[in-house]
C-alpha cells in the first residue's frame, strides 16, 4: 500500500502550507482589521471611549496589501505554472521563469 | 456526439452542483446578494476553465484503464470506430450526471468528481471486467482508485477542517475587543475576496476534467488526433457550460452548506473560504486530486468547531458524510445499470440512444420533483428549521 505513504507525504505539505496561506493570512487580515478600528478608536471599539490612533490605520493599510500581495503572487503562480513557467524568488522580488 | 452533449452536461451539473463550496458562506452572511453571489462565481469559473492550460486528457487514466498513456484510447477499444469506448464513457458519464442531480434534489453537497469517476469506473467494470479498473496504480506515485479518489476523500476535509479551525481560532483571537458591526464590514470584503478564489481555483480543476473526456471521445471517434492539446471548442464549451451551471446556482445545496451545517458569520465564512481555496490550490498543485465539495465542507465544519458558542449540526454533517461515502458506488452501479442497458439493445446507436433518452427522462423527473419544493435565490438564506432536537426535518424536506 504505497499509496498511503504517498498519500500522507502529500497531505502533511498540503497541511502545512494550507495552516501558513489559509489560516495565516487570514489572521494578517484580522490584525489589519484590528488596528484599523483601533486607528479609528470610538465606535469601532467595544470599549467606546477610546481615542483614535493614527497610526493604527497606517498598519491596518499595509496589514491588508501584505495580504492582497499575497493572493496575486499566488494566483501568478498558478497561471504561471498553467502556462509552463514559474514564479523564482531567487532576485528577491518574484519574477516569472521558464519551467525547468 | 451523444457523447459530447452528455459530458458538456455533466459539466453543467458539476457547475449548479458545487457553486456552493465556494458562495454558500458569502450568500449566508449575506456579504453578496444571491443573485451577486452567483453571478461572481459563474464569470470566475468561466475564467478558470480558460486560465489552466495543462492538458488534462489523461483524467481518466487515474482510475480506468481505456487510455494508453499518451493519452491515446487503447487500441483494442477502437477496434470498431471507438464505440466501445465511446459507450463506455457515455454510460459512465450519464451514471455521474444521474446521481449529481439526485444528491442536488436532497441539497446534499457531494463530490462530483467522485460522481464522474464513480460513473466511469462503474461503465467500465460491465463493460471490461474487474481488469479494467486501475485500482492501486503501479506503486510508483500516488495513483489508482485508492491513491486518486478514496485517500484525498478521506485526508481532505480533515486538513481542510483543521486549517479553518485554526483560522477562525486565531481570527477571534485577534479582533477581541472591535465592535462586531465593524469587524462584520471588513470580514465581508475578505470573504469576498476568498470566495472568488475558490470559485476560480474550481474552475481550473473541474472543467479540465470534463474537457478531457471530451478530448478522450474526439480522438476514440477519430476526430481528433493531437493529444497534447484540447480542440479550442471544447474548452470554450466546457468553460461556458460550468459557468452556467454555476449561474443557475444550486440553491439546495448552498443551503444546506451555508445555512444547515453551522450559523455562519463573516469572520468563520473568510476563515472557511480562505482554508478551502489555500488547501484546493496547494494540493492540486502537488497533484494531490480532491474533491473541492469535500474540502468546502471540511472548512465550514471547522469554523463551527474554531469559534466558541457556535453550534455544529452534527446530524447534517453526517448525512453528508454518508452521501459521501456512497457517491462513488452509487455512480458506478448507475453507470454500470445503463451500460448494460445498452449493451442489451445491441450497445451500438441505439443502445446510445437509449442510455441518452433514460438520462433525459431521469433529470426530467428530478427536475418536476425538485419544483414541488424550490429553493431559490429568495428564501435561500430562511431560518434551518430543524435545529430544535425535537423536529425531524432533514435537508430532504427542504
Amino acid at each position: 500500500m504505497n499509496n498511503v505513504t504517498f498519500a500522507f507525504e502529500a497531505a502533511w505539505k498540503v497541511l502545512l502550507i494550507g495552516l501558513v496561506l489559509g489560516a495565516g493570512l487570514p489572521t494578517l487580515f484580522a490584525f489589519g482589521i484590528r488596528t484599523m478600528a483601533w486607528g479609528q478608536g470610538g465606535s469601532a471599539e467595544v470599549d467606546t471611549a477610546s481615542a483614535p490612533h493614527p497610526v493604527g490605520r497606517v498598519i491596518g493599510i499595509l496589514c491588508f496589501a501584505l495580504v492582497l500581495l499575497a493572493v496575486f503572487l499566488g494566483i501568478t503562480y498558478i497561471v504561471a505554472y498553467g502556462f509552463g513557467k514559474e514564479l523564482s524568488f531567487e532576485h528577491v522580488y518574484p519574477t516569472i521563469q521558464n519551467k525547468d | 456526439m451523444l457523447v459530447v452533449v452528455t459530458a458538456l452536461a455533466f459539466d453543467f451539473t458539476n457547475g449548479f452542483h458545487d457553486t456552493a463550496n465556494a458562495m454558500a458562506t458569502s450568500i449566508a452572511t449575506k456579504a453578496l446578494q444571491p443573485k451577486t453571489a452567483v453571478a461572481l462565481s459563474g464569470i470566475l469559473n468561466l475564467i478558470g476553465a480558460f486560465l489552466s492550460v495543462e492538458v488534462a486528457l489523461t483524467v481518466t487514466n487515474a482510475v480506468v484503464k481505456i487510455q494508453n498513456k499518451d493519452g491515446t484510447p487503447k487500441d483494442a477499444l477502437t477496434a470498431d470506430g471507438g464505440q466501445a469506448l465511446l459507450f463506455i464513457v457515455l454510460a459512465g458519464l450519464a451514471g455521474g450526471i444521474i446521481w449529481n442531480l439526485l444528491t442536488w434534489l436532497l441539497g446534499l453537497p457531494s463530490s462530483s468528481s467522485h460522481a464522474l469517476f464513480g460513473g466511469l469506473i462503474g461503465a467500465t467494470i460491465a463493460g471490461l471486467g474487474f481488469s479494467g479498473v486501475n485500482w492501486n496504480g503501479d506503486g510508483s506515485k500516488l495513483d489508482g482508485v485508492v491513491g486518486k479518489v478514496i485517500l484525498p476523500a478521506l485526508l481532505s476535509p480533515v486538513i481542510a477542517c483543521l486549517i479553518a479551525a485554526a483560522g477562525t481560532w486565531l481570527i477571534y483571537a485577534v479582533v477581541r475587543g472591535v465592535a462586531e458591526r465593524y469587524t462584520n464590514t471588513g470580514f465581508r470584503w475578505g470573504q469576498i475576496g476568498s470566495a472568488s478564489l475558490v470559485s476560480l481555483a474550481h474552475g481550473t480543476n473541474d472543467a479540465q476534467k470534463t474537457m478531457g473526456v471530451i478530448t478522450l471521445a474526439l480522438i476514440a471517434s477519430g476526430h481528433w488526433t493531437d493529444t497534447e492539446n484540447i480542440p479550442f471548442w471544447v474548452k470554450a464549451c466546457c468553460a461556458l457550460a460550468i459557468a452556467l451551471g454555476t449561474y443557475l446556482g444550486g440553491w439546495r445545496i448552498i443551503r444546506t452548506l451555508g445555512k444547515g451545517l453551522v450559523e455562519i458569520a463573516p469572520p468563520q465564512g473568510m476563515a472557511a473560504e480562505s482554508a478551502s481555496a489555500a488547501v484546493i490550490l496547494t494540493s492540486s498543485h502537488l497533484g494531490f486530486a480532491l474533491s473541492t465539495t469535500h474540502v468546502a465542507t471540511g472548512s465550514i465544519l471547522g469554523t463551527g468547531i474554531g469559534k466558541r458558542g457556535a453550534e455544529v449540526r452534527w446530524k447534517v454533517a453526517g448525512r453528508m458524510v454518508t452521501a459521501w461515502i456512497i457517491t462513488l458506488p452509487s455512480a458506478a452501479i448507475v453507470g454500470a445499470l445503463l451500460w448494460y442497458i445498452g449493451d442489451v439493445l445491441g450497445g451500438g446507436l441505439i443502445g446510445a440512444i437509449v442510455v441518452f433518452a433514460l438520462l433525459v427522462a431521469a433529470a426530467g423527473y428530478m427536475y418536476f420533483r425538485s419544483r414541488q419544493k424550490p429553493v431559490h435565490a429568495g428564501n435561500v438564506n430562511d431560518e434551518w428549521e430543524g435545529s430544535a432536537p425535537s423536529a425531524d426535518r432533514t435537508p430532504e424536506t427542504v
